[in-house]
């Protein structure tokens, strides 16, 4: 009777301290969820890209020898990590000293946000500054699908973007073309094999880029795997 | 061998191989490196921002409650499988709601989590078993009939 009274005990000790731990951390991962994570929204944007030129969804020298392609999610956080943390690396060392040229080529699999993110590059891309808005779609990317990308945002960074005319991209990102173009990303993702982001390949310009597979996002291995390619 | 004994062997093992695939998460986390993935959704969910508590991540948290069930499992009897029971019932509730999570907000499964989510949940269920489970008679109280 004793032990079954100690049983009983034990059981509602645990069950309710489980019940409180549990729910609080549910409690604590939602409102995480919700809020913007403070740094992001600090993020600063560099003038990194200023006087390299660009072709539609391409960054750098189209005689570049080398060509890196970047399969990514504008809302995938490893994808701002990499193109706020790595990619001034390759500019500085790569892109503007015409060695290198990089290709976008934007998924939108996250959820609605990816989608109108990557419009908004998109439509950037017919006028050249693709780069621009991506750098900044991640400085101030949010938690996915919370509705981040909205249009107060687009629209502070279109006119933060030098020499983007802001009528016409917001006329050029309801465009039924772009659908073309992320089907067109999609289909050549899927061909790659992609499946996650951020995705890489890379290759001598013109040539079928091969699979850059990295152990980490950290410049070391891209900074490599670019010298093979350029003969050092 | 006890059967009692033979549940503490089992949720040891069961632990482990939880606080392996915590441990795994937590380093794949913090170093950056690609997270090996059998269906290719695993990055999707483990780079969202429920992926993260605060400036941790839920991985860490999952590898702390693994050990604190393995030290659990060292405490005296009368508290040992409450312990256990407490720590494993919480990350059972957690799993849930971040299977939720996948399921419906994020559309994409980690197999990691998952595999995750069966030990966590076996481990209650190991524990509320030990729980309930009668103790083994001792000889000396058998012969006394003093055993419950």
């Amino acid at each position: 009777m004793a032990q079954r009274s100690r049983r009983s005990r034990a059981l509602v000790l645990a069950v309710g301290a489980a019940l409180f731990v549990g729910l609080a951390l549910i409690g604590t991962s939602r409102l995480a969820a919700e809020t913007d994570p403070p740094a992001r929204q600090k993020a600063p944007t560099s003038p990194l890209l200023g006087g390299i030129p660009q072709d539609r969804s391409a960054l750098g020298h189209p005689d570049a020898p080398v060509t890196l392609v970047e399969y990514a999610d504008l809302q995938c956080p490893y994808c701002a990590q990499w193109t706020l943390g790595t990619l001034p690396h390759l500019v500085r060392e790569y892109v503007g000293t015409g060695k290198l040229r990089i290709e976008f080529r934007g998924l939108a699999f996250i959820g609605p946000d990816s989608d109108k993110a990557l419009r908004a590059a998109l439509a950037a891309a017919r006028q050249d500054r693709l780069w621009n808005v991506v750098e900044l779609l991640y400085a101030n990317q949010g938690p996915e699908n919370s509705a981040w990308a909205s249009e107060e945002l687009i629209d502070r960074i279109a006119n933060s973007v030098p020499g983007l005319d802001v009528k016409r991209f917001n006329a050029d990102r309801r465009l039924e073309a772009l659908d073309t173009d992320i089907a067109k990303a999609q289909a050549q993702a899927q061909a790659s094999g992609v499946r996650g982001t951020p995705a890489f390949e890379l290759g001598a310009t013109g040539s079928t880029p091969e699979t850059l597979e990295v152990t980490s996002l950290a410049p070391d291995e891209f900074a490599a795997a670019i010298e093979a390619l350029l003969g050092r | 061998m006890s059967g009692r004994r033979r549940l503490v062997q089992v949720t040891t093992v069961l632990a482990l191989a939880g606080a392996g695939i915590a441990g795994y998460l937590t380093y794949v986390h913090y170093t950056g490196t690609r997270i090996a993935c059998p269906t290719g959704s695993c990055e999707t969910v483990q780079s969202s921002s429920y992926a993260l508590l605060g400036p941790f991540p839920v991985a860490l948290l999952g590898l702390l409650a693994y050990i604190a069930i393995l030290t659990g499992l060292l405490l005296p009897n009368a508290v040992k499988w409450t312990v256990v029971l407490a720590t494993s019932l919480s990350g059972s509730i957690f799993s849930a709601y971040l299977f939720a999570v996948q399921a419906l907000e994020l559309h994409a499964f980690c197999t990691w989590c998952l595999a995750s989510d069966i030990l966590i949940t076996a481990l209650a269920a190991l524990s509320a078993t030990a729980l309930f489970t009668d103790e083994p008679r001792r000889q000396g109280s058998s012969r006394n009939g003093l055993a419950s």
